[in-house]
């Protein structure tokens, strides 16, 4: 600061110095010439002008002084002598020094006006040049540090920090200091903006309409608030444009890595089910035409059984691994419990390892908005799974009841004791209780299905375990007010 | 018509299915013809008559579900049966939306296949003399112009539209009808997705109808497809 005022003041004294050297050599010119003092005068009048158009009023001002000074000395009776004896010449010399200081003033004024204008048509094509270059940032590239050095080269600026909030990133350009980084940070953390124009240093905040997402300090040239403003806007507005690219991105390849999976898992279904077909087709062919023995139609029998037995289990593997894939998109509507129930114990009755079922309901009105089939699928789930680790032929107990506007089904098995740590982890994808793994076969995903089927009906699913009492798997569910349809037209 | 005569058209891309089902349904007395995509089959279906037809849902080519629709209006009285692979209801009711008259999902036993066969082929043909105004299946009995139907000879009071479903069921017996569909010939075309509404009505035609409400034997459910009444060969024991 000290040191640019006094580069100023010397500067200023240098012109001033250069301006009276010109008007000392002229007036000497004209001293020799013998010009009168009105002539001298235009004469002088010239070179302050001159002075005022290149180095600016205050060296003019200077000139000028220096100029009555030669003018008296040289053309003002009696010459050679800064006495004035005729009036009439100090009224000449201080229209002289008036008309100087007004015309020096006038086009400085001019001079000044036209330099603003050069800056600001040269602000506008930088500022240009900035936004049309940061519309073409190359998308394969991160957008930071592009839109950095862009500025620094299209500004002109020596150092460019930027910070951005969503990854927490500095962005630098040019020699850019610790400090300026620094001050990057604390500008977005204080959401202030500063300018020190003594050290040429601007913080701006980021802003997209309100929302700060980011701030970036430049330093070395001299900048206007508007500029730096127009800068700022333009960055934050790249900022977000690349983030919605990005963000665009992403959803795209989500949706390009669904499809892949959903392709990948039916041709899986193919390929096991067209082999499947072949060999049931067969076996069941063989048993219609009614001529096999005793012992092949037995072996066929076996086959068929077993192949039966793969198809179920690799129906349920790919649509475990469908859900599993996916969010589960529900397609809602309202179910009644009761025949949801009936539907589901038709359907798993061959699974159940000969355990009888016994359901209880309390109420037989009781309705839930959801999804049919998954909710059919989890409770099927338990309810097998009750099956495959109850001890001898107890029985499965199902029980249905409403609590706090929800509707929890239970389903209870005796025995298969789970220890409270595995109470959480078996609802976890792909883990199997250590105790359990060589009991009963089993993917390790149904159970985390049930999990996901659970949140995605804003319900819960958990377990409750006792050595002597048995195991009890809950699924609970928002309820709904069970309303029947009489009242349609009929 | 005994299945001796029945010519059945066998559709599937698998060399392998084709060739189990030839042997096994050949052997079983059913004329077999094989295409292994959409469009031989549907120039066969140009020039040749069928009793019915069996068609994959995965085809190369213009696919199981256009090459359904292309034979359909070839051949509106011919029974085409879906083979379907997945579980998924959406296939199924796009198959029957496209005309097919049943379906069934891979993989089937033969037994199973050839009792759909022969339900769609006699179907088509009582299709063809036009359905009698009396409709009979089991102990039931539907006479159309009078409004009336008899379960074991006593009159069941049905209200209308309990009355106008039945018989869209009962005229389409053995065969399933969607959800959508049902909801639309008997309620009109602004209704379709009102799944409840249907429940609640078979609800109320199988407390009429049926022995025991709970345990369906005319009024089949179609998990998440529609329903069905049954004709009685697949209700009841099989012949």
């Amino acid at each position: 600061m000290a040191l640019t005022r006094i580069r100023r003041t010397i500067r200023l004294v240098l012109g001033a110095a250069l301006g009276s050297a010109v008007a000392l050599l002229v007036s000497y010119c004209a001293f020799r010439l013998h010009f009168n003092l009105s002539t001298a005068g235009f004469v002088e009048l010239l070179i302050v002008v001159l002075t005022a158009l290149k180095l600016g009023f205050w060296e003019a001002t200077g000139s000028s002084l220096v100029a009555v000074a030669y003018l008296d000395y040289f053309f003002a009776p009696p010459i050679l002598s800064f006495h004035v004896s005729d009036p009439q010449n100090w009224v000449a010399l201080a229209s002289f020094e008036l008309t100087a200081l007004i015309v020096s003033r006038l086009s400085a004024q001019v001079q000044n006006q036209t330099e603003q204008a050069i800056l600001q048509r040269c602000n506008t094509a930088k500022l240009y040049e900035l936004s049309r270059s940061i519309l073409v940032l190359k998308r394969q590239e991160p957008p930071g540090p592009q839109i950095a050095s862009l500025i620094r080269k299209n500004i002109g600026v020596d150092a460019v920090a930027i910070f951005d909030s969503a990854f927490a990133g500095m962005y630098t350009a040019g020699g850019c200091t610790r400090e300026d980084e620094e001050l990057a940070r604390s500008a977005y953390f204080r959401n202030t903006n500063h300018d020190e124009p003594g050290s040429h240093r601007w913080q701006r905040v980021l802003r997209l309409g309100s929302k700060p997402i980011g701030a970036m300090v430049i330093s070395g040239i001299d900048l206007t608030p508007p500029i730096i403003d127009t800068v700022a806007s333009l960055v934050a507005t790249a900022i977000e444009r690349a983030r919605s690219f990005d963000k665009e991105s992403r959803a795209e390849a989500a949706r390009q890595a669904e499809q892949l999976r959903s392709t990948v898992l039916d041709a899986l279904a193919h390929a096991f089910k067209t082999p499947l077909t072949v060999i049931l087709t067969c076996t069941s062919g063989l048993f219609e035409m009614k001529t096999l023995s005793l012992a092949q139609a037995e072996l066929i029998e076996l086959i068929d059984q077993h192949s039966i037995r793969l198809n179920a289990l690799t129906t349920h593997l790919l649509r475990m691994a469908k859900l599993d894939s996916t969010d589960i998109q529900l397609r809602r509507e309202q179910v009644a419990i009761p025949e949801l129930i009936g539907a589901i114990l038709d359907g798993c009755s061959g699974q159940l390892f000969g355990h009888s079922v016994q359901v209880r309901l309390a109420d037989r009105d009781l309705a839930v908005s959801g999804d049919r089939q998954l909710l059919a699928m989890t409770i099927t789930e338990l309810i097998v799974n009750a099956a495959k680790y109850s001890s001898g032929d107890s029985p499965i107990v199902l029980f249905v009841q409403e609590q706090d506007n929800r509707v929890v089904i239970s389903v209870h098995n005796e025995g298969s004791f789970i220890d409270g740590e595995d109470r959480e982890l078996i609802f976890e994808r792909f883990y199997r209780s250590p105790a359990s793994k060589h009991r009963a076969s089993g993917s390790g995903i149904g159970l985390s299905i049930a999990k996901k089927t659970a949140q995605a009906h804003q319900g819960n699913v958990w377990v409750n375990s006792e050595r002597e009492a048995g195991t009890t798997f809950f699924f609970a569910l928002p309820a709904i007010v069970r309303r029947e349809h009489e009242s349609i037209a009929e | 018509m005994s299945p001796l005569q029945s010519k059945v058209l066998v559709v599937d891309d698998e060399f392998s299915i084709r060739r189990a089902l030839h042997t096994t349904l050949s052997t079983l007395g059913f004329d077999i013809e094989e295409a292994s995509g959409g469009e031989q089959a549907v120039s066969l279906v140009r020039t040749e008559r069928y009793d019915a037809a069996l068609l994959d849902i995965n085809l190369p080519g213009m696919g199981g579900i256009e090459t359904c629709r292309a034979m359909r209006r070839l051949s509106p009285q011919l029974p085409i049966l879906m083979l379907t692979i997945r579980e998924d209801a959406d296939d199924k009711i796009e198959a029957l939306d496209a005309g097919a008259d049943d379906y069934i999902t891979k993989p089937f036993h033969v037994g199973e296949l050839m009792a759909r066969v022969r339900a769609a082929v006699r179907r088509s043909q009582i299709t063809r003399d036009d359905i009698d105004s009396v409709i009979v299946i089991g102990s039931i009995t539907l006479d159309r112009d009078r409004r009336l139907v008899q379960k074991a000879g006593n009159i069941v009071h049905l209200t209308p539209k309990e009355f106008d479903l039945l018989y869209c069921l009962m005229s389409h017996a053995g065969r399933p009808l969607t959800h959508a569909r049902l909801l639309t010939s008997v309620w009109g075309s602004e209704y379709g997705t009102e799944v409840e509404y249907l429940r609640t009505f078979v609800r109320q035609l199988r407390k009429k109808l049926e022995d025991d409400a709970s345990k369906p034997e005319y009024l089949l459910t179609d998990s998440y497809i529609g329903y069905r009444f049954s004709d009685v060969t697949q209700a009841g024991p099989r012949s």
